[in-house]
Order: structure tokens, then sequence, then C-alpha cells
């Protein structure tokens, strides 16, 4: 039987009957640009990590340099900078780094362009305003914390908080990241010098970027335990085949 | 921004030293490629990075110059801040009163500086960001002679000319192409933070290529080599710093 519940949104649709078990449930632009994503972000937080531990110091405004007020030293937590600087050639962090920063643009070009043009934005990824009221939200918040549940498994639809959470991440983290990472590099901010006035300088961009990265690794955390708690066989096989196998339960 | 003496503007130096001005035409694809490409992937990101900044650098923008309060307490001093060689040590010793900086190669007249024909040159002074491509910076005040003037002394550099080479005391080299030499920000910096350039930082002469990282601003200059190719440089890349595997084009 289908599952009626108050959390009506994350429940599949339409009712499906015993002679329809699978739903397309991804495009093939989703699927294609979601594991180019995987393969570029991977990339990207690596060979960022990699740069970071070459010089793991922060700063505040436009100055940082070793012996200048720092706002986080990594020596400060015990590990010296010698033996993270120690943990590679640096040329490997940086030029892996550039690559796949044009390799994720592009490909977020591409997503981003054909999702406004099918209408991809809005029909899957922009919370419906009475998913937004307050009873509404934190009734999702109670059922996605009783962990894994058949709403759960047998959602066809993004849930609002995955929705806020995506659109997060696509309106807002991304173009950061890539304005913090563009106001450090001496071509670009020379080019567009309100770059370094938008963050007020080179230093603060580099302390968001490595904030942003911390950000990226919770996304990513939650993510694949998301995808752990709602039926990771189906879910992985949706987002590679793009068919989501309904289970029992929902049928 | 401070220029004392002559003032130096694109046009002029553009007008006034008309081999340069004419590689920005013939030497189209230089601007936007380096002049070797890497295998794969990284190889394409290398022109996308270069072409990108560059074509957003067409009107030829100058680095953010700082007022004099955010100049840092105390500039870094990295990589090599005493060569272990004789005769510079030497140089040292007579605050390169006998040092001479020989500039040849693609130029119409070849010849050599003396650090006073340098600073007679008109000055150029500057407080810029130095971006190092590790991930500190810290500003200073740099004053320099026009690396444009330089070679127009020397006659101005012949049409075929599409590098300037550096070549420095500890074995360091590095280039670059003639985009960045006509900058009026491109200096060959004897002064820092009002001061005669400290050792530790160069002395007694360093680029400045304020569009790029740390890596491209080469110390101790000892010899400048105009060239139409990298080819026969030791490994051919442009620069140590490439030849190590780094992007040769700094500006990210």
């Amino acid at each position: 039987m289908v599952e009626s519940s108050a959390t009506a949104s994350t429940t599949a649709e339409p009712a499906p009957s015993r002679t329809r078990r699978w739903v397309a449930l991804h495009g093939y632009n989703v699927r294609i640009c979601h594991w180019i994503n995987v393969i570029a972000g991977g990339y990207l937080l690596l060979s960022g990590i990699h740069i970071f531990l070459d010089f793991p110091e922060l700063y505040w405004g436009h100055t940082g340099y070793q012996g200048y007020p720092a706002i986080f030293r990594l020596s400060d937590w015990g590990l010296s900078w010698d033996e993270a600087g120690e943990l590679g050639n640096r040329m490997w962090g940086r030029n892996y780094h550039f690559t796949f920063a044009w390799v994720f643009l592009i490909n977020g070009v591409i997503y981003a362009v054909w999702s406004a043009w099918t209408g991809h934005f809005r029909a899957r990824l922009w919370p419906a305003r009475e998913d937004l009221r307050a009873s509404a939200l934190s009734g999702e918040l109670r059922e996605h914390l009783r962990w894994s549940s058949p709403a759960r498994t047998a959602a066809t639809r993004y849930g609002t908080l995955q929705k806020l959470s995506y659109s997060f991440m696509v309106f807002v983290f991304v173009p950061l990241m890539l304005l913090t990472g563009l106001a450090q590099a001496p071509a670009f901010a020379a080019a567009w010098p309100w770059l370094l006035d938008l963050f007020g300088g080179r230093q603060t961009a580099r302390t968001l970027h490595t904030i942003g990265t911390v950000v990226f690794v919770l996304f990513v955390v939650v993510h694949v335990l998301e995808v752990l708690l709602s039926g990771a066989v189906n879910r992985i096989r949706a987002m590679v085949t793009g068919r989501f196998r309904l289970p029992e339960e929902a049928q | 921004m401070s220029e004392r003496r002559a003032g130096i503007t694109r046009r002029r130096m553009l007008v006034s030293v008309p081999a340069l001005g004419g590689l920005l035409v013939t030497g189209c694809s230089d601007t936007f490629r380096p002049p070797v490409v890497r295998s794969g992937l990284i190889g394409a990101a290398d022109v996308l990075t270069m072409s990108t900044s560059r074509w957003l650098q067409a009107d030829q923008p100058l680095a953010r110059e700082y007022g004099r309060e955010h100049i840092a307490p105390e500039f870094p001093t990295w990589g090599q801040t005493n060569p272990d060689d004789e005769r510079y040590q030497q140089h040292v010793s007579e605050q390169f009163r006998h040092w001479a900086l020989p500039v040849g190669g693609l130029v119409e007249q070849p010849r050599s500086f003396s650090l006073a024909d340098i600073k007679a040159l008109p000055v150029r002074t500057q407080i810029t960001a130095h971006v190092c491509e590790q991930g500190w910076s810290a500003i200073a005040e740099w004053t320099g002679a026009p690396l444009s003037l330089l070679l127009e002394e020397a006659g101005g550099v012949k049409p075929e000319a599409r590098y300037v080479v550096f070549h420095a005391v500890d074995g360091w080299y590095e280039s670059i192409d003639m985009f960045e030499v006509v900058h009026p920000q491109t200096i060959l910096a004897y002064g820092l933070n009002g001061e005669e350039l400290p050792v530790g930082n160069g002395a007694p002469l360093r680029l400045r290529v304020e569009r790029q990282c740390g890596y491209k601003n080469i110390k101790f200059i000892q010899s400048i080599e105009v060239v139409d190719s990298l080819a026969g440089i030791r490994r051919g890349t442009g620069g140590l710093s490439s030849d190590f595997g780094f992007h040769w084009f700094g500006g990210v």
C-alpha cells in the first residue's frame, strides 16, 4: 500500500501500481554531471588540502605571512609546518587544483544552463513556498530524524531540506568558492580588483575558501550518509542508470 | 601609484618602443598560450587559465596598488636568500659598485648596465602585494626601472623578439612574454620600502611582475636575454620553476 503520512512531499508519486515497479528518476544530464562532479570535487578537495598544507596558516585582510598575526596555525595544534609540507610536492596540488577547477566549472555551466532551460531547477530543486513553512519544515525534520524510514527509501522527489541544501550548494556555495578562489590569483585580481574589495583582502578570501572546504566535506559526509540510509544500492543505481526501483512497501 | 620624474603611460611606452608594440599584434598567440603546452588535461587547463587571464587583461590593468599603511612590517625573505657565489659575495662587499648587467640577445644594441645606469632611468615606485603561490602575501613598496625603458636603452627589441629571459646568480632563470614586458608595473626593482634592495630579497636587482605569483619575480638577476624561442635554454620550458613542473604562466 502507498504510505500516506504527513510528509506527503517525500512519498512516492504518482501512486505506483503493481505493474509499474520502476520509475525514471534522474535524467542523463543530471547523472553525467553528478559523476563528473564526484571526480572533479574529489580532486579539488585533495589537491586543495595539499595546497593548504604547504602553508597551513590562515589570516584575515590583505596580508598574511609567517610571523604576521594569524587567526589559525596548524603548528598551534601540534602539527609542525615542516611535517605538513613534507606530505608531497606542492606542484601536484596546484596543477590538479586548477585543472579540475576548469572541469568543475565547465561541467557546472553545462548543468546550470541545461537545468535552467529544462526547468529542472524550478521543478526539482526549488522548494515550494508551502513547504518552507515552519510547521512543514519541523515535520520533515522529525520524519528525517527517524533515520531509515519507508518514506525515505521510497522518495522519488527531493525533500525540502534536501532541496534547500542542494540549492545552497549550487547557488551560494559554488559561486562563493569560485570567487574566493579567483580573488587569490594575482592575474584575476588585477583584472577584477573588486574581487579584493568584495572579500576585504586576499588573505580573507583564502580563509573563506578554506572554511568553504570544511563546508564541502560536511556536505559530502551528510550526502553519502543520506544515500546509505535511504537504500544505497537503489539510490546509486538510480544515479547510474536513471531508473529507480520502488520498494515493496511502497507498491 | 606614484611615478617620479617621467610619467610612463602605456601609450607612450608602446609609441616609444615600436618593436614591442608591434609584437602585441604579431605575437598574438604568445599572449594566450604558454611557450610549452604540457600534455593532457593539465596542459588544456593551462591554456584556458592563461588565455582567460589575458583576455580579461586586454586593456592591461594595473595590479592593485596600496596605501603606505598596508606595507608589511617585515617583508619576508624566501627561497634563496644569500647565494653562495664568490663573485656575488665580492659584489656585495663592494656595494655592487663594479656589478654590471649584460642585456643581450634580440636587442638592437646589446650592452651592459651598471647599477648607476639603471638608477638613472626614469623611476617607478609601486606599493603592491607579493603573492606567493604557497598562499602567503605581503605588501611592500618597490622602486625600480621599467623593464621596457631598459630595453629601449639597449636600442629596443628586434621584431622577432618574443620573450625576455632573466638569469640569476644562483642558476635560477625565469622568462616573461612581451605582454608583461610592456606593462608599466613590470620593473627591475633595486629598492624595497625606501631602502636599497636587501640581499635577502634579491640584491641588487629583482624582477617585479605584479600580475603573476612570487616565483616569477626572480631575484639576484645577473643577465637579461631577449629571445624568439625558449627551446634552446636549459630544459626549454622558460624557467626553473616550470622546469620543475610549475605552470609557466604564474597568474594563478
